[in-house]
């Protein structure tokens, strides 16, 4: 029962916050949204007995990517780009069509996903050892490429800082 | 939560005083900062109010209270309110997560006329299993709270004390979560009890197929790994923004960086989380380093024996035990907050540009170099205690 109910005061505060994203004008506003929606989807996952993933959620998302996004955020004058960053037809089509496809994306997922025929306790779901070997050995590889394209955003992003003048020109 | 009424609602005080613990050794950390930086640079303190000047803590307490609200103009009302709060929020919860003493077996016993059954309770406020790494991501979210308050408060200096923590806190994140990982493999485990258990007995270990016994010492992480421990405090240190590493608050340069358009209550909030910070990271520096609540040379078994044996019940014998036991787990704590002190008023502050070569450049080598020997010794010459 408990449950039942953080389920639904978790999913309409993960819910409201993506709407939040969509609906402000002010970028950092929806980025601290965002933020907002990743800790409700991390409490979904804490639900779900996966606190591994839960954490790591917390952790990649909220506490790292985003806050590289606020503070980037942070320099822009938002009086002006306001503006540019949301208004218009063209971009209220764009938003509406972003919406639609996500929408009739994520029902056909979940309406192919066959149902789950038992339930999973704790002691099943979460194992972080499981976890690790299964990225070491199965998918090693993908992990591995996954790792050269996170290191190919810092060099790319150093090599052109060092184009444009600032700190690193040489 | 539990299985009857009796368990649940222990289980919520129990949470509430842990909170409270937390919340109320701040002052206490305030008078022993403002005494210890009085102490190490030949100056009184303030002496006057009360007994060694520890009244003033009621004092700054009501003042605090009492100051004029006062919201900058053309700030983010929202963001300017909500920025202390979510000060305190990491700090207070990533605390809970840490056992702060033995697990407590109760037996069963009557009350109110009915039959209560065998209870477990930890003295801790949560237990996810997962230990280190809810607290290291939840202790991540701490950032927020400086950028919300320096771009809420719509002043430069804020701007640039909340830009300057967040990528320090960024940047420290890398090396303090690298440098527990040859602790962890040595562990493997991620819960803090386990690590606990691991650490009892004297110093011993497998050494290429040899037992090795050092009777003098006790089996704690700091002789395994000295120099995870020392990168783990140092980013600790820029972690909480404590010096030499208060480059957000640097009162030369910043005025007082973030909370520099804060006052009164609100700015006692950022005090909060800043001191609930470093009690996280001393608790899990006591836990992983120094074991946990545990002493060393079967002391604490004495001392759970001799608490249990004064008391007639073997409840509160049990009970009492677990809380002498905190009491250790405390004084712990309390030594590396003292560190905490002696640090900030001893070195100088860095300059941004060295913080950011010794974060990067140095402590992030040496923290994967210690992963390599540390996955070496784990996989060639043995596993550890």
């Amino acid at each position: 029962m408990s449950e039942l109910i953080l389920f639904y005061f978790l999913a309409a505060a993960t819910i409201a916050a993506a709407v939040g994203v969509v609906m402000n004008e002010n970028p950092l506003l929806c980025a601290l949204h965002l933020v907002l929606s990743m800790l409700g989807v991390a409490g979904l996952f804490f639900l779900l007995q996966a606190p591994f993933v839960g954490a790591v959620q917390i952790m990649v998302y909220a506490g790292a990517v985003m806050v590289l996004f606020v503070l980037v955020l942070m320099l822009i004058d938002t009086n002006k780009e306001g503006e540019k960053f949301s208004g218009g037809n063209i971009s209220a089509l764009t938003k509406g069509l972003a919406v639609g496809i996500l929408s009739g994306l994520m029902t056909s997922i979940i309406l192919r996903t066959p149902q789950p025929t038992k339930n999973i306790t704790a002691q099943e779901a979460f194992d972080v050892i499981d976890i690790a070997k299964l990225l070491f050995t199965k998918y090693a590889l993908a992990f591995e490429l996954l790792g050269i394209l996170l290191l190919v955003i810092p060099v790319g992003v150093v090599a052109l800082s060092r184009i444009r003048g600032g700190t690193h020109d040489r | 939560m539990g299985a009857d009424i009796f368990e649940v609602s222990v289980n919520i005080i129990k949470m509430l005083l842990i909170f409270l613990m937390m919340v109320q050794l701040v002052p206490i950390l305030v008078w022993v900062e403002r005494r210890g930086s009085a102490f190490i640079q030949n100056r009184f303190g303030p002496n006057r109010v009360g007994p060694l000047g520890l009244m003033q803590l009621l004092a700054d307490a009501v003042k605090f209270l009492f100051k004029e609200e006062f919201v900058p103009p053309k700030s983010h009302a929202l963001l300017y309110y909500a920025a202390p709060v979510l000060a305190l929020i990491p700090g207070a919860i990533a605390f809970g997560g840490i056992p702060l003493s033995m697990p407590i077996h109760i037996q069963p016993f009557e009350m109110f006329g009915s039959q209560w059954g065998p209870y477990t309770f930890q003295f801790q406020s949560y237990n996810l299993g997962i230990g280190i790494l809810f607290i290291l991501a939840i202790s991540s979210l701490g950032a927020y709270a400086l950028l919300l308050a320096g771009w809420g408060s719509n002043n430069k200096y804020s701007l640039f004390g909340a830009l300057r923590a967040s990528a320090q806190m960024i940047s420290y994140e890398l090396a303090m979560g690298l440098s527990l990982v040859g602790m962890l493999m040595l562990y493997r485990s991620l819960d803090f009890q386990d690590m606990i258990d691991l650490q009892r007995g004297p110093l011993h270990f497998m050494f290429f197929g040899k037992e090795v016994l050092i009777p003098i010492l006790p089996n704690w992480g700091i002789f395994y790994q000295p120099l995870g421990f020392l990168l783990f405090a140092t980013a600790a240190f820029a972690e909480t923004n404590r010096l030499p590493f208060d480059l957000p608050e640097a009162e030369g340069e910043l005025v007082a960086g973030y909370h520099t358009e804060y006052g009164g209550l609100k700015m006692l909030m950022f005090y909060i989380g800043e001191y609930g910070h470093m009690m996280v990271a001393s608790a899990v520096m006591v836990t992983f380093y120094f074991g946990g609540y545990d002493l060393p040379f079967q002391l604490s078994e004495t001392l759970v024996s001799a608490v249990r044996g004064a008391f007639s019940s073997v409840n509160l014998g049990t009970v009492m035990a677990a809380l002498a036991l905190h009491v250790v787990f405390l004084i712990k704590i309390l030594f590396f907050l003292w560190v905490f002190i002696w640090v900030r008023w001893t070195l100088p502050r860095f300059r941004y540009d060295q913080l950011m070569d010794l974060g990067w450049k140095k402590m992030l080598p040496w923290a994967l170099a210690n992963v390599l020997v540390t996955a070496y010794f784990v996989l060639m010459a043995g596993s550890a205690g």
